[in-house]
């Protein structure tokens, strides 16, 4: 894809921000992104918001967030699925032509809306509410389904959460929390059969906003300096209910990856500097590696994943950001042997229904 | 990149204020079934999906369009749901048309679903909408909120309440061609004028219905859109604007954009028009399916989208410039005045919009329309998005 980021900003990780309102995290994290691409909110040709209403704890949530995300008088879009979807279509927006130079703006103030209550109204109100399900109980079946296909295990689960768990730690741009060790997971308590507390990543609030430009654009302003290109993006959704093959085979996530990869005419896993997945559950770092030829691969997640920071909704997103770090030689203690794509990976609905995979290559 | 999108089938399911039934998904899925019939196409030649849909706490789920992605064989596609408030539709359009000309795919199903009158008072929601430390004991919903505006315009403007309740007494008239329409029917300026108060100047015949349905349209690419249907609708602009929620900083003399005016819609259509090489709405535009959920939103709309100066849209509406068989046909399909199923309203404009490029409209059908625009408004009035449709390639 001819698209480019210029900028971003993340705000400062934190399991709860309580000096801010929502908005003012947002204003600071748009503000600083357009600072970094060095660039003026006047210069934005559009702005792409990605938003969850019930989350944010207000019906048409970008109401009151389009201005201090950046959008006042721009050509505003909003998904509601995950800041990566955002991505998706803020990619889209620049790959079109139409548009040249775009801000996209996301966040996650989980910390002051009740989370399980909200995914719990996820679900449809004939089959799946009355019998209790929620985003926890939907990270167990997966993590059931997959201990019965044999790509997991109760001990599996534990020591990649482990291992998560310290690579967060020694993260700079994570929350810094001390590993847990093996042992303290194993005997941390369960939330839902087979699912303990200690294989899940706890929720955070943060927000993050990624400039992006059209090589077009760059050739108008070389002073302009691109931090990496989108080489490819792949996305897909998966059924609804929560079936055995559903949750077993993967098959949204293996679209998206099949469709990243292919864009960014990248033959493998193996020909990342580093795979950057949203594992909300160790669980699920164990299938997605597994299913791309990662699995205990040090490539794969070296910056901890949700374990370092987890702003649920734009968790992907820093993914990206780390996914950028590392083709630009600038991960710190993750960094891996730099190459010249790096991948991020965002995921939403029950038990990682829709999946988004994002290439970046070095320019 | 695809330079050329089309809209080459649309869908709808006749729309009412309940639909015991039909469960949401079911709404869903019946659209998406019309429109692939009238796009003549299967499921698996759709590439792409989006989903239509503004607040869920009218029907009470959650990321409803995850549940429907059973029902409109989205499974295995790339998936997003838009959501701009009422503006919504409008912008998923441009979302699907997005996933076309950024040439990551070919064919696109943007479909939505609304159950509105799910909840026993909507305008309950859509206080909900409002920033909770100020706005929220305000009495502030999308009625009082609309009516204020419109007092200000008319202040502005000279708008009387007559030549609101005329855009009614027109809408309904016109409603009677759309089989899919909520409110038809033949009705007098004096029945308008007696209807309850609600939020002056709105009388309660001169606001929407809270309605329940579906709407599904197929885009695709020239070569696709060539093969498929003998006359696509073919984009030929888009255009889409945001300003801050806050009523008050959009007023008087410092305002960026006069809401009294919807002066938004003067930069959302500029764009629109740009793309389009539209110099001249009234001359070149023949259709214009406009998202008026209120009888006085007509005006500043016309205006501000240049059919006509400032001050002059009630006289040329009285004088019946925007009847069916006048310079500019305005809401054939009745408009969001007799169908509001707000998350998916937008859609709905463009897909009546593109059946009259498309001859498709039936009884609602205008005569050689080579070009019909669209729009939606959502928001606190704040999100405005506007496309221009056309006969042929730009």
């Amino acid at each position: 894809m001819d698209v480019y980021v210029i900028g971003y900003a993340s705000h400062p990780p934190a399991e709860k921000v309580l000096g801010k309102r929502l908005e003012e995290m947002v204003y600071d994290t748009s503000a600083q992104a357009l600072r970094a691409a060095a660039i003026e909110r006047s210069d934005l040709d559009h702005i792409t918001i990605a938003a969850c209403d019930e989350l944010d704890g207000r019906s048409i949530s970008n109401m009151l967030m389009v201005a201090p995300a950046g959008g006042y008088l721009k050509d505003e879009l909003r998904v509601t699925d995950s800041a990566m979807v955002g991505l998706h279509l803020a990619a889209m927006r620049i790959a079109s032509g139409r548009y040249h130079l775009g801000l996209l703006a996301s966040w996650n103030k989980s910390s002051t809306a009740p989370f399980e209550d909200v995914m719990r109204m996820r679900c449809e109100p004939f089959f799946t509410r009355p019998i209790g399900l929620n985003a926890t109980i939907a990270d167990a079946l997966f993590a059931q389904a997959q201990c019965a296909a044999g790509a997991a295990s109760e001990s599996k689960a534990t020591a990649q959460s482990a291992s998560l768990q310290r690579a967060a730690a020694s993260n700079p741009r994570g929350l810094k929390r001390k590993a847990a060790t093996a042992d303290a997971i194993a005997s941390s308590s369960y939330l839902a059969t087979p699912l303990r507390e200690g294989h899940c990543a706890p929720v955070t609030d943060g927000a993050v906003s990624v400039v992006l430009a059209s090589g077009d654009w760059l050739n108008r302003h070389p002073e302009a300096k691109p931090l990496v290109r989108i080489a490819g993006i792949g996305a897909a959704i998966d059924q609804y209910y929560l079936g055995r093959d559903r949750l077993a085979g993967l098959a949204s996530f293996k679209q998206a990856w099949n469709g990243a990869l292919r864009q960014a005419n990248v033959r493998s896993a193996h020909g990342f500097g580093a795979v950057e997945a949203d594992c909300q559950t160790s669980y699920q770092a164990l299938a997605y590696s597994a299913a791309i030829g990662l699995d205990g691969s040090p490539t794969f997640c070296p910056s901890g994943s949700a374990f370092a920071q987890n702003p649920y909704f734009c968790t992907g997103l820093i993914n990206l950001i780390e996914a950028i770090e590392q083709v630009r030689g600038a991960a710190g203690p993750a960094q891996q042997s730099q190459t010249n794509f790096a991948a991020a990976h965002g995921q939403h609905g029950f038990a990682q229904q829709g999946n988004v995979v994002a290439v970046v290559e070095r320019v | 990149m695809n330079k050329n999108v089309a809209v080459i089938g649309t869908g709808e399911t006749v729309f009412r204020s309940h639909h015991p039934d039909k469960t949401y998904v079911d709404l869903a899925q019946e659209a998406v079934a019309a429109a692939l019939r009238d796009a003549n196409m299967e499921p698996q030649e759709i590439d792409a999906v989006v989903f239509s849909m503004a607040p869920t706490e009218f029907m009470g789920v959650n990321d409803a369009d995850k549940w429907a992605v059973d029902y409109t064989w989205a499974a295995g596609k790339p998936f997003m749901r838009i959501h701009t408030g009422g503006a919504t539709g409008g912008s998923a359009f441009h979302g699907g048309w997005l996933n076309i000309a950024s040439g990551q795919a070919r064919t696109c199903l943007v479909v939505g679903a609304d159950r509105v009158a799910e909840t026993p008072d909507a305008q309950h929601i859509l206080n909900l909408i409002w920033d909770r430390f100020y706005e929220h004991d305000f009495a502030l919903n999308t009625v009082t909120m609309i009516a204020l505006m419109t007092q200000r315009y008319m202040a502005m403007r000279g708008l009387s309440e007559e030549q609101a309740a005329r855009v009614v007494v027109r809408s309904r008239r016109n409603a009677m061609n759309n089989p899919y329409a909520h409110l038809k029917g033949q009705i007098t300026v004096e029945e308008v004028m007696n209807s309850r108060p609600v939020s002056t100047p709105y009388k309660l015949f001169d606001i929407c219905p809270r309605s329940s349905g579906a709407c599904a349209v197929v885009l695709a690419c020239e070569e696709v859109a060539r093969k498929k249907c003998a006359q696509p609708a073919f984009v030929h602009g888009i255009g889409g604007i945001a300003n801050t929620v806050f009523i008050g900083d959009r007023m008087g003399p410092h305002t960026d954009a006069e809401i009294g005016d919807f002066a938004e819609f003067v930069l959302a259509g500029r764009e629109c028009y740009r793309q389009a090489k539209i110099t001249n709405p009234r001359k070149q535009i023949k259709v214009a399916e406009l998202y008026d959920p209120f009888s006085g939103m007509q005006f500043p709309k016309l205006e501000s989208l240049g059919f006509c100066k400032p001050g002059e849209a009630a006289k040329l509406s009285d004088d019946g410039a925007f009847d069916m068989n006048g310079e500019v046909a305005v809401n054939p399909s009745g408009g969001t005045l007799c169908t509001n199923p707000i998350g998916v309203t937008g859609l709905v404009r463009h897909a009546d919009a593109a059946k009259q490029i498309m001859g498709r409209a039936g009884a609602m059908q205008v005569s050689n329309v080579q070009r019909a625009l669209a729009t939606a408004v959502g928001g606190s009035a704040q999100f405005w998005a506007v496309t221009v449709l056309g006969a042929d390639v730009m």
